[in-house]
């Protein structure tokens, strides 16, 4: 039984494994990718020295102008690894390959999470270590606990497991839309505003941070960026709690859409 | 001169409306990517709101200018693609030798090239800027001619751009990777204020990188409705568009054929 479980989980670890060593021969579509986010990195770097000059302040939303600086680091560096899983999936599904998965002795959601996961895990660390330059170099370092990284470590891998399952949702809309690329931009700008990726949920006005503390686009985003740079033992507990229940209602949802919607796979031979 | 100029004007009037008939044939996803786009950029101009809330001024700029940037970008980049959609694929047709079929055509090549794709996401793009505008800013007449006006000069900047880019691919082979990069670079300027950005970087933005032309000057013509700030503007989109034109007319030369059989359909 034991050994069942281990070659199950070999064989989804080995497409990752050759999703990580594929993304890494493309070094142009890399470079492009972290030049982008030093730009991205550089604007934002702009905006809130610019704020942090006008407001006359030490801190906002807890956080030092350094610590901004390092919190879209973090936050960036996952945005700009997910995969276009959502597209890769609409294209199977729109170009009848689903079909061909299907007929593999994988499961087809599990091979998605290999490859994504392999993929996400080059394509982060490249980010993170550019963007930690570009933070370092413009901002300077701040100071890391070896708590405040381990709940990053711990918080993250559950950010890019629900992230992966609403990308899946997003691509199985392809079952019975015409394009899912509206609902992923659609669904890419509720992440950025709702999730915290440029400004931190303790910004914004009080009556609503409750409310986005409770989606799962701050499970996916504030969390991490936060354990980064100011980790604190109950934020951590409460970080991981909200991951939990996204999990469970992002996976089962995944799972359950992935059902319905295989009914509707007709093979026509050819 | 005026005739041929009239004959290409008629040329885009036809070529949009095949564009639009064959997007209209995939209506759902058609008016999905819209739709999409138009929620899309109402994000983030939400998200200027939210953030001038909590800092209400930033270096001398306010909420109502930041939605006037964003109005006359989305226009002039929704008309700019709306219109030329080509424009995107130029340095991957150019690597890939796929341009033959236009080089046959009776017809200027990139003009004619340009027209024979539009990107439907761009509709909302330019539907969103002009609705932004007229309902946010509520502007007068004349300065609803003034941002009409500055629209289709953005719309210049952005195409004149666009030909640059791609023409690396007359030069460099593969340059897609990094046209599409240099047009990101473009768009993430030119939608934060101006007043973010000093010294050498300022520099950067009206050369390398012309977002001071995309949304920080016709911003400024629609504050100031000075003529000369409209001649900059103007002066500016055609210097970009005779670079963009001259590096592809001088690439052309070097163009090799993929020798592919394509038909446009």
């Amino acid at each position: 039984m034991k050994t069942r479980w281990l070659k199950t989980v070999s064989k989804y670890t080995w497409i990752g494994y050759t999703a990580a060593r594929s993304e890494l021969t493309y070094s142009a579509a890399n470079l492009s990718r972290i030049i982008f986010m030093t730009t991205v990195l550089y604007v934002f770097m702009r905006l809130w020295s610019v704020v942090y000059d006008g407001k006359g302040v030490e801190s906002l939303g807890g956080l030092t102008e350094k610590q901004m600086l390092w919190y879209l680091v973090a936050t960036e560096s996952i945005i700009m690894s997910m995969p276009r899983l959502w597209y890769e999936v609409d294209q199977d599904v729109r170009t009848g390959a689903l079909a061909v998965q299907l007929i593999r002795p994988l499961s087809y959601t599990a091979a998605q999470f290999g490859r994504s996961s392999g993929e996400r895990l080059v394509r982060f660390t490249m980010n993170f270590v550019m963007g930690s330059l570009v933070a370092s170099l413009f901002a300077g370092p701040i100071a890391f606990s070896a708590a405040g990284l381990s709940m990053f470590v711990l918080v993250l891998p559950m950010a890019f497991i629900i992230d992966f399952f609403g990308a899946m949702l997003v691509g199985l809309c392809a079952f019975w839309l015409e394009s899912t690329q509206g609902i992923a931009l659609i669904y890419s700008r509720l992440m950025m505003l709702l999730g915290g990726l440029m400004v931190p949920l303790e910004v914004y006005p009080d009556s609503v941070q409750p409310i986005l503390r409770a989606l799962p686009f701050a499970a996916i985003l504030n969390a991490p960026g936060r354990m980064l740079v100011a980790p604190e033992s109950a934020r951590f507990v409460q970080c991981l709690e909200l991951q939990a229940v996204c999990l469970v209602v992002y996976g089962f949802a995944v799972f359950a859409m992935h059902r319905y919607a295989l009914r509707r796979v007709f093979v026509n031979g050819g | 001169m005026f005739g041929a100029l009239a004959d290409y004007l008629y040329l885009a009037a036809a070529y949009v409306r095949f564009n639009l008939k064959a997007h209209l044939e995939y209506r759902g996803a058609f008016i999905s990517q819209v739709v999409s786009m138009f929620i899309n950029d109402g994000a983030w101009v939400f998200f200027w709101i939210l953030f001038f809330r909590r800092f209400p001024v930033l270096h001398g700029w306010t909420v109502t200018d930041v939605i006037a940037l964003w109005a006359v970008v989305t226009a002039g980049f929704g008309l700019a693609f709306g219109i030329m959609g080509n424009a995107f694929q130029l340095a991957a047709s150019i690597a890939q030798g796929e341009i033959d079929v236009w080089l046959l055509q009776p017809r200027a090549v990139l003009p004619h090239m340009l027209l024979g794709r539009s990107a439907p996401s761009a509709w909302g793009d330019a539907l969103f800027g002009f609705v932004v505008y007229l309902g946010f800013v509520r502007p007068d007449l004349m300065h609803a001619v003034v941002f009409v006006f500055m629209s289709l000069i953005v719309a210049v900047v952005f195409i004149g751009f666009a030909v640059l880019c791609g023409s690396l691919s007359f030069f460099i082979g593969h340059a897609g990777a990094l046209a599409d990069q240099w047009r990101n670079a473009l768009i993430s300027f030119s939608t934060y204020p101006p007043t973010l950005f000093q010294g050498a970087v300022k520099v950067l933005l009206y050369t390398a990188i012309p977002a001071g032309f995309v949304s920080y000057l016709p911003v400024e013509t629609l504050r100031s409705m000075s003529p000369l700030d409209a001649l900059m503007c103007v002066g500016g989109a055609f210097l970009v568009l005779a670079a963009g034109v001259g590096a592809f007319y001088g690439g052309l030369r070097r163009y090799e054929s993929g020798n592919l059989v394509s038909m446009n359909g």
